[in-house]
């Protein structure tokens, strides 16, 4: 049993690793959740007295009131722990490992052993990550953005602004570090392990995906990198990179001088537009194979599907600036970033047209992992569409700093991404554990889920309209937003109905581990390799999908 | 020049096999693995991949440099300490001889190439201890990493290409460890290159920071 263990955490096998990101961010998603929860509680009783949140923070939550800085920090845990170690983990990291070399005819990814290094630095950084979350002096609450001066200053700004902010800071670059290192990993198993027979456009587009996402995770987190580097320099080394000069911060002069905040968040788009692709890139590639699969045809236009994921990437390195609007950016750049934001519309709108046209007329099978990528695009255009009120520099300076950002963010890069994660564990699940999971929960999950994330997040809109400004903890102290309280506990009474219909998920997923129906050796009848029973040179391209089902590298069988 | 033959007469016996030279081919494909551990093509994409994010992580900090230098008038131009320059001569002629090292083992030529890597290995440790010394000296006449960004960029800028080639001078002396015991070889050289690529992108890495500092900041 021991070795078991042993063999399971330290194995460089790629299966192995994706079961350990799986876990990981599985673990991850739970405890973003519940923060959520959390907050979205303390939004609509922001006098309460619980207990336990006393028993857990002594200094955050005096008398068992959630203060403040408590809840500041909870969103930013809950926005660190979703943004990397869900968004990032799972669908690039998980899934990656999982199929990549296999749909790729190779045995294992290029660097076994550096692959299992990226996750145990990973993990590292997720552990440095709770450890700030209880460090002495409050955990870390300048938002997963941690926009300095006031984060590169030290304890002197307040409470969490100490220990735990350095932390925080830790942990970010040990996942850039990780991250790095499984780009490199996945670009060089692209590039070098390929099978016989598997030109590039012979690719599935999961992994035309996974290979921009690892070209754009590689360009922006090397410049994260660098960023936590110099921040933390002005934390702990006392150089003013982002702190400008005469900075009075509780009524004492900070002694740095001469830097600049706003190169922070130059540098921090400049990885964190990207990173919003390297959360949903990988997904979309998911989301083309299961309608393909499920619709039985190939897909519609393979060829324009990875010009726009390449120009989605292209474009999506070029509008950092559209994040910085109101932060005193040119009006002519804003522009500039305006045109090219608006620009990314045009090959997100050829996906969706080509999802769209895949389906159509196919032989539609409506098995869960095909429900949710439909479900996926339905989303990807919901969410999307509020992106091109946002990407407009006069329309921003209203919605910006309002609830109108929480819903477009939200639903486009957090519920869409993570309905691909589901259609990804429902359908990769044979592969992680050997089993099926049981389709009728899993149909009920995804409805209930899409009613559900419709159900708390577009009311958001709504808030946003009516100038509801996010990131405040207590909006009862405020006149003008009395009115929309209303609408506010119903948002916090569909955010617990939804965390609770994922214990259906939950429940169906550990069952299955261990009593599921054991999967047949090609459950969903697809023609990658990952399901190939086949050893062979490969002979045609993804989705094609003959009379019986033909993996890529089978001969066609002789019609007798 | 020593061949293998004169190896044996001073060394009392005969030197471990040459191993043939690679196989063809590497890339999509190819599943031929000559070498224990990852393929050659999988190694010399990996170290070019990893060569593109360090040169992310420079840029953006020049880049910051850039915009910080033009936000105000109060830039403060370093004179650079003289042995900076003995460093960059340094670092060339190790690139130089770990280049040439590199040629000579992919003829078989392992004795030749044990001399010249080791030289490489040698001006390398120079060019670090030399960083020190420019660190010193820049303290001494007051410019200190706290203070003004103008300085402060320039220890970022060489602490993260020293901390680079502290790496790579590990990877480059493994590679001599494994030279001295002749276990590479025209058949065994993917380390040899990979290595010798890295180092090749730190030594013209180096003259851009140092060509920086010099005719701009």
């Amino acid at each position: 049993m021991e070795g078991t263990a042993v063999r399971a955490l330290f194995s460089t096998d790629h299966r192995a690793v994706a079961r350990l990101y799986f876990f990981l961010s599985l673990f991850a998603v739970l405890m973003g959740t519940v923060l959520s929860l959390l907050m979205r509680f303390h939004l609509v009783s922001p006098q309460a007295q619980v207990g336990w949140f006393e028993a857990l923070w002594p200094a955050g939550a005096p008398g068992g009131v959630m203060a403040p800085e408590l809840y500041l920090s909870l969103m930013t845990l809950h926005g660190t722990i979703m943004v990397f170690f869900v968004l990032t983990l799972a669908p690039l990291s998980a899934f990656g490992n999982l199929v990549l070399p296999e749909q790729l005819g190779a045995k294992e990814m290029a660097f076994p052993r550096l692959n299992l290094l990226s996750f145990w630095i990973a993990a590292a950084s997720f552990a440095v990550l709770m450890a700030s979350f209880l460090a002495a002096g409050g955990g870390p609450l300048a938002g997963w953005t941690a926009y300095p001066p006031l984060s590169a200053v030290g304890a002197i700004a307040g409470p969490g602004e100490g220990l735990g902010q350095t932390l925080w800071f830790f942990s970010i670059g040990l996942f850039c570090l990780s991250s790095l290192l499984t780009s490199m990993n996945f670009i060089a198993t692209v590039l070098d392990q390929r099978g016989p027979g598997m030109t590039l456009m012979r690719m599935p587009l999961t992994c035309w995906n996974w290979f921009i996402t690892a070209i754009l995770a590689l360009l922006s987190f090397s410049v994260l990198l660098a960023a936590a580097a110099l921040i933390l320099l002005d934390r702990l080394g006392g150089t003013s990179f982002f702190v400008p000069a005469g900075l009075l911060v509780a009524d004492e002069t900070i002694p740095h001088g001469g830097g600049s905040p706003l190169l922070w968040q130059h540098l921090f788009w400049f990885f964190g537009h990207p990173e919003v692709y390297i959360a949903i890139l990988p997904g979309m590639g998911i989301v083309s194979h299961l309608i393909s699969n499920f619709s039985r045809k190939p897909v519609f236009g393979y060829g324009a599907m990875v010009t726009a994921t390449i120009s989605i990437a292209f474009l999506g390195m070029l509008v950092w600036g559209h994040h910085m609007f109101i932060s005193g950016l040119s009006p002519y750049s804003a522009i500039a970033f305006s045109l090219l934001t608006m620009a990314i519309g045009a090959p997100s709108a050829v996906k969706t047209f080509n999802w769209i046209a895949t389906a159509w007329g196919g032989a539609l099978r409506l098995t869960t992992p095909m429900l949710f990528a439909l479900g996926f695009v339905s989303i990807f255009v919901t969410g999307g569409l509020s992106g091109l009120f946002l990407g407009q520099p006069q329309i921003d300076a209203y919605f910006h700093d309002t609830y109108f950002v929480v819903a477009h963010f939200h639903l486009i890069m957090g519920i869409a991404a993570l309905f691909t994660i589901f259609g990804g564990t429902f359908y990769w699940f044979p592969l992680l554990f050997g089993r099926m999971m049981d389709e009728r929960l899993g149909r009920l999950h995804f409805y209930l889920t899409f009613l559900g994330a419709h159900a708390v997040f577009l009311p958001m809109h709504f808030a946003g309209f009516a100038g509801s400004p996010r990131r405040y903890p207590d909006f009862t102290t405020f006149e003008f937003l009395g009115p929309l309280m209303p609408l506010q506990r119903w948002i916090t009474a569909a955010a617990f109905c939804l965390a609770a219909v994922q214990l259906i998920f939950l429940w169906n997923l550990f069952h299955s581990i261990w009593r599921g129906r054991p999967a047949p050796p090609n459950p969903w009848e697809a023609t990658s390799l990952e399901w190939s029973q086949v050893e062979g040179p490969v002979l045609r391209g993804p989705y094609e999908y003959l009379e019986d089902c033909i993996s890529q590298n089978q001969q066609n069988p002789v019609k007798g | 020049m020593v061949t293998d033959s004169e190896l044996q007469e001073t060394h009392g016996g005969p030197p471990p096999p040459i191993l043939p030279d690679l196989p063809p081919g590497g890339g999509g494909g190819d599943s031929g693995r000559p070498e224990r551990g990852s393929s050659r093509s999988a190694s010399i994409t990996g170290i070019i991949v990893l060569m593109c994010a360090s040169t992310m992580t420079f840029a953006a900090m020049v880049s910051a440099m850039v915009v910080r230098r033009g936000l105000n008038n109060d830039w403060n131009t370093l004179g650079l300490p003289r042995i900076l320059w003995w460093n960059t001569i340094a670092l060339v002629l190790s690139s130089i001889a770990i280049d040439l090292g590199r040629r000579r083992l992919r003829r078989g030529n392992r004795v030749v190439f044990n001399w010249f890597w080791s030289a490489g290995a040698l001006l390398g440790s120079l060019f670090l201890a030399g960083q020190v010394m420019a660190w010193r000296e820049l303290e001494a006449r007051g410019f200190y990493l706290v203070g003004h960004p103008s300085t402060a960029f320039f220890y970022v800028l060489t602490w993260a290409h020293a901390a680079h080639v502290v790496g790579a001078l590990a990877a480059v002396l493994y590679v001599e460890y494994r030279a001295l015991r002749f276990q590479l070889g025209p058949g065994r050289r993917t380390l040899v290159d990979v290595s010798a690529l890295f180092w090749h992108f730190l030594d013209v890495l180096w003259l851009g920071i140092i060509g920086l500092f010099a005719f701009w900041a």
